[in-house]
C-alpha cells in the first residue's frame, strides 16, 4: 500500500521537467512583457532601459486617445457581434430547416469567412469608394450622392461594422448550425404532436437549448473582435484623426512607428485587462441567462 | 605527362578568367536588402547582374515590406549582427542609421561620377554629421502635374483669361493653383480640378510640407522651417504654416469626392486616368500618365507653386517679396544605399552600391518601367534622347526641367530628417486629419502638433535633436 504515493512522486518527479518548460514557454513572454511594461524602452531613438513603476500606465490611463480607442473598438465589436448573432442565428435557422437551395446558401454564406481581413478590408474599399463604389450607385438613385463612406467618423465607424458583420456572420451561422443539427429531434416532434407553435417552439426548446453554445459563440466572437486591426488599418488609417482607431491600431502604431517597446507592453496589460473585464462581465450576464432559463 | 600539358595549358585560361573579375570578388557573397519589388529591388537585381559579371562576385536580394525595413536594419544595425551588406533605406531614417554606417570610401567621393550626382544629393542628403554616410539611387521631389490638352485649349485658355485676367499656364504660387483647380472644378472640360493626398497614413503630411515649405522655408532664416535652429522649439504653429494648413484644406473643394481618404497610390490614377487637371506628386504621376494612361502625349511637369511672402520666424513677420519665391520640397529625398559598418565585405558592398548607382546603370534604370527610380544625376537630366521610350519629346522636356529646376531652386526645401522622425510625423498625421476633417480647428490641430514636438524634442533629448536638426538642414 505504502508504495503507491512514491510510485506517485516519482511519476511526478518525471512530469516536472517538462512542465516547468511548458510552463516557460507559455509564460515567459508574459513575464518579460510585464517587466519591460514598467521601464522606458525607446528603440528609436534608443533610450536606455529605465525602471519608471507604474508612470507607463498612468501615461496611458490619462489620454483621451487610449479611452477614444476603447469606446470605437467597444462600439465596433459590440453592436457588430449583436447583429452577427441575430442574422447568424437567423441564416442558421433557415438554412436547417432545408429551404430551396440550402446547400448553395450554406456553401455561399461561409465564403467570406475564408477571407484574409486585409482582402475583405481592400474589396470593401472599393464596394463603398464615394464615387466609384456600387454602394454610392445604390444610394445616388435615392439621391444620396457621394456620402463619406470613409471619410466621416460616423459614417467610417458604419461602414467598419458593416464589413465585420458581413465577414464574420458566417462563423456564427456555422456553429450554429452545428448546435441546430445536434439537438434531439424527439423532442420538437412531441412539440409538433401538441401544435405547440414554430414562435414557442422557438422560444421554449430552440434557443434555451442552444444557449450554452450561444454563449459560447459570442463569447468567442467578442474575443476576437477585440482584436479587429487589418480591416480599419486598409479601410480608415484609423481616422479622421483617431476616430476609428481601435486598441489594437493603438498598440501597433506605439510599437512599429514610434517604438516605444516600454508603453507598448503596458497597452498591452491594459487590452488584456480590457477584454478580460468585458470577457467577465459578459460571462457573468450569460450564467444569470442560462440560469433563469434552467 | 598528359597531365603536365593539361595544367599548362589551363594557367593562362584560369589567369584570363581572373582578369575577367575587376576588381575581383571571387567568393564574396553579398546581401543586399530593401522593399519589396518590383520597385527599387527591380533596380538592385539588374545592378546585380551586371555586378556579378564583372566582379564575380554574387549578390542575394533580401525583400521586406516597406513597414519592415526600419525596425529589421536598425535591429540588426544596433545588435551588430552582420546581416546585410547593403541597406536600401529613405533619407528620413539617416539620423537614426547613422551610428552603425560606413563612411563612403574617399575613392568614390571623386572623379566624374561623383561630380555628375546633382549637388543637393551629393551635398545634403547624401551627408551627415559631415560624412558621406550613404548613396543616393533615385531621386525623389513633389512636383506639379498638368495637362497639356486641357492648358492649351484655346476656349480654356479665354474662358479662364476672361474669369481670372491672367493667362492660363503652370501656377507659379499656390493662388494661382487655386484658380485654376477652381476653373476646371467648375468646367465640363474635366471632372475635377486637383488631385492631392488627404489620407491618415496614405503620405499626406509629405503634401503638407509641399505646401507649408512656400510658406515658411524663408530664406532669410535658414533651417527654420520645422524648428528654430538655435532653440529647436517647433515651429508649426506658426502663421506660415496656418496658412499652410489652411490653403491645403481649401483644395478639398477642388478634389474628387471622398480626397479625404485618398493616399499618393490614388492620387496618380486620377490624374492619369483623365479625371482631374493637375495633381501634386512624385515623378510617378507623368511616367504613369506619359505610358498607361488616358493622357499619354500631354503629360506636363511643373516646380510646384511658390509664393511672394514667406512667414520670417525671428521677426515674427511676414517678409514679402518682389516676385514669387519657389520652395521646392524634396519629399521622402529618394531612396539611398549605405554600407553598415558590421558586414564583412565592405569592399565589395561599396563596389556594388558604385555598380548601382553608375551613370550607365542608373541611366538605363530610370528609364525602365517599374523600377522606382527617378533621376538624380546631371547626365540624367542632360540625356533627352534617353527618355524618348517613355515621353514625347515636349514630355520629356517638361518633366526633366521641372525635376532640374527644383533641385537647382535656390530656395530648395529639403525632408524632415530627425531621430525619431516616425514619432513626430504619427502626432502630425493624426492633428492634420482632425483639422482636415473639420473636428478642430486649424490652428488648434497646429498648437498640438507643435506642444507634442516640444515634448518629443525633450524627451529624446533637445541638445541631440538639435544637433541632429541643424546637420539635417545644413547648418553645422
Amino acid at each position: 500500500m505504502s508504495q503507491i504515493p512514491q510510485l506517485d512522486r516519482v511519476k511526478y518527479a518525471f512530469i516536472f521537467p517538462a512542465f516547468l518548460l511548458v510552463l516557460t514557454i507559455t509564460l515567459f513572454p508574459l513575464i518579460y512583457a510585464l517587466v519591460v511594461s514598467f521601464q522606458t524602452i525607446r528603440i528609436v531613438p534608443p533610450v536606455p532601459a529605465k525602471f519608471v513603476g507604474f508612470d507607463n500606465y498612468v501615461e496611458i490611463l490619462g489620454s483621451a486617445r487610449f479611452w477614444g480607442s476603447i469606446q470605437v473598438t467597444a462600439m465596433i465589436v459590440l453592436i457588430s457581434v449583436a447583429i452577427q448573432y441575430v442574422l447568424g442565428f437567423a441564416l442558421a435557422l433557415a438554412l436547417h430547416h432545408n429551404v430551396p437551395g440550402a446547400s448553395l446558401y450554406r456553401v455561399s454564406f461561409l465564403l467570406p469567412m475564408f477571407l484574409a481581413p486585409v482582402s475583405v478590408a481592400l474589396i470593401a474599399r472599393m464596394l463603398f469608394h464615394p464615387v466609384l463604389g456600387p454602394v454610392n450607385e445604390f444610394f445616388t438613385m435615392f439621391g444620396l450622392e457621394n456620402l463619406p463612406f470613409l471619410t466621416s467618423p460616423n459614417f467610417a465607424i458604419a461602414t467598419l461594422i458593416t464589413v465585420e458583420i458581413w465577414q464574420w456572420t458566417p462563423f456564427v451561422v456555422l456553429l450554429m448550425l452545428a448546435g441546430l443539427q445536434g439537438l434531439p429531434t424527439e423532442v420538437f416532434e412531441a412539440a409538433r404532436v401538441d401544435s405547440i407553435s414554430a414562435w414557442r417552439r422557438f422560444r421554449d426548446l430552440t434557443f434555451p437549448m442552444l444557449l450554452p453554445l450561444s454563449v459560447a459563440v459570442v463569447f468567442i466572437r467578442l474575443i476576437e473582435g477585440f482584436k479587429i486591426i487589418d480591416t480599419v488599418f486598409v479601410l480608415t488609417g484609423g481616422g479622421p484623426g483617431t476616430s476609428t482607431e481601435t486598441l489594437t491600431l493603438f498598440a501597433y502604431n506605439e510599437g512599429f512607428k514610434k517604438f516605444n517597446i516600454g508603453m507598448t507592453s503596458a497597452l498591452s496589460f491594459l487590452f488584456l485587462i480590457v477584454v478580460i473585464l468585458f470577457g467577465t462581465i459578459y460571462l457573468a450576464v450569460a450564467q444569470r441567462m442560462i440560469r433563469r432559463y434552467q | 605527362m598528359r597531365n603536365l600539358l593539361l595544367a599548362t595549358a589551363l594557367v593562362p585560361i584560369a589567369s584570363l578568367a581572373n582578369a575577367a573579375c575587376a576588381p575581383d570578388f571571387t567568393g564574396v557573397t553579398l546581401t543586399v536588402s530593401t522593399q519589396n519589388g518590383p520597385f527599387i529591388a527591380s533596380a538592385l537585381k539588374t545592378a546585380a547582374d551586371s555586378w556579378s559579371e564583372k566582379t564575380c562576385g554574387t549578390v542575394d536580394i533580401v525583400e521586406f515590406p516597406f513597414s519592415e525595413l526600419y525596425p529589421k536594419f536598425l535591429t540588426a544595425m544596433s545588435q551588430q549582427t552582420g546581416d546585410f551588406d547593403v541597406i536600401g533605406f529613405i533619407p528620413a531614417w539617416v539620423p537614426d542609421f547613422a551610428p552603425f554606417l560606413s563612411a563612403m570610401p574617399a575613392a568614390m567621393q571623386e572623379g566624374p561620377a561623383w561630380e555628375d550626382i546633382h549637388p543637393v544629393y551629393r551635398e545634403r542628403l547624401m551627408s551627415w554629421g559631415g560624412e558621406v554616410k550613404s548613396a543616393t539611387m533615385d531621386g525623389d521631389m513633389h512636383m506639379l502635374n498638368y495637362r497639356a490638352d486641357l492648358f492649351e485649349d484655346a476656349d480654356n485658355m479665354a474662358a479662364f483669361k476672361e474669369k481670372y485676367g491672367y493667362d492660363l499656364a503652370a501656377p507659379v504660387t499656390w493662388d494661382q493653383y487655386y484658380d485654376i483647380a477652381e476653373f476646371f472644378t467648375a468646367s465640363e472640360a474635366v471632372d475635377y480640378g486637383t488631385a492631392e493626398a488627404y489620407r491618415r497614413g496614405g503620405q499626406q503630411f509629405w503634401y503638407f510640407f509641399s505646401h507649408a515649405a512656400s510658406y515658411t522655408n524663408n530664406p532669410n532664416t535658414p533651417g527654420a522651417m520645422f524648428f528654430d535652429p538655435e532653440t529647436m522649439d517647433a515651429q508649426i504653429n506658426n502663421p506660415g504654416w496656418l496658412k499652410a494648413l489652411e490653403d491645403y484644406k481649401r483644395g478639398l473643394d477642388f478634389n474628387p469626392p471622398g480626397a479625404l481618404n485618398n493616399g499618393s497610390g490614388d492620387v496618380r490614377p486620377l490624374y492619369s486616368g483623365g479625371s482631374v487637371a493637375m495633381n501634386i506628386d512624385w515623378a510617378d504621376s507623368g511616367v504613369l500618365g506619359a505610358t498607361e494612361g488616358a493622357i499619354a502625349g500631354n503629360v506636363r511637369t511643373a516646380i510646384l507653386p511658390g509664393s511672394d511672402k514667406i512667414w520670417n520666424s525671428v521677426t515674427d513677420s511676414w517678409d514679402t517679396f518682389e516676385a514669387p519665391v519657389a520652395s521646392p520640397f524634396l519629399a521622402f529625398g529618394g531612396w539611398q544605399l549605405a554600407v553598415p559598418t558590421d558586414s564583412e565585405n565592405k569592399d565589395a558592398a561599396w563596389s556594388f552600391v558604385q555598380e548601382v548607382t553608375s551613370a550607365e546603370v542608373s541611366g538605363q534604370a530610370i528609364v525602365t518601367a517599374n523600377t522606382g527610380v527617378n533621376p538624380y544625376r546631371l547626365s540624367h537630366y542632360e540625356n533627352l534622347d534617353n527618355w524618348s521610350a517613355i515621353f514625347t519629346p515636349e514630355e520629356a522636356e517638361s518633366y526633366l526641367a521641372a525635376q532640374r529646376g527644383s533641385l537647382d531652386s535656390p530656395n530648395v526645401a529639403l525632408d524632415l530628417r530627425l531621430p525619431g522622425f516616425f514619432s513626430y510625423t504619427e502626432v502630425l498625421e493624426i492633428e492634420l486629419s482632425k483639422a482636415i476633417a473639420g473636428q478642430v480647428e486649424p490652428q488648434e490641430a497646429l498648437d498640438a502638433i507643435a506642444a507634442e514636438w516640444n515634448k518629443l524634442t525633450d524627451e529624446f533629448g533637445r541638445e541631440n535633436q538639435l544637433a541632429a536638426y541643424r546637420s539635417s538642414m545644413g547648418l553645422e
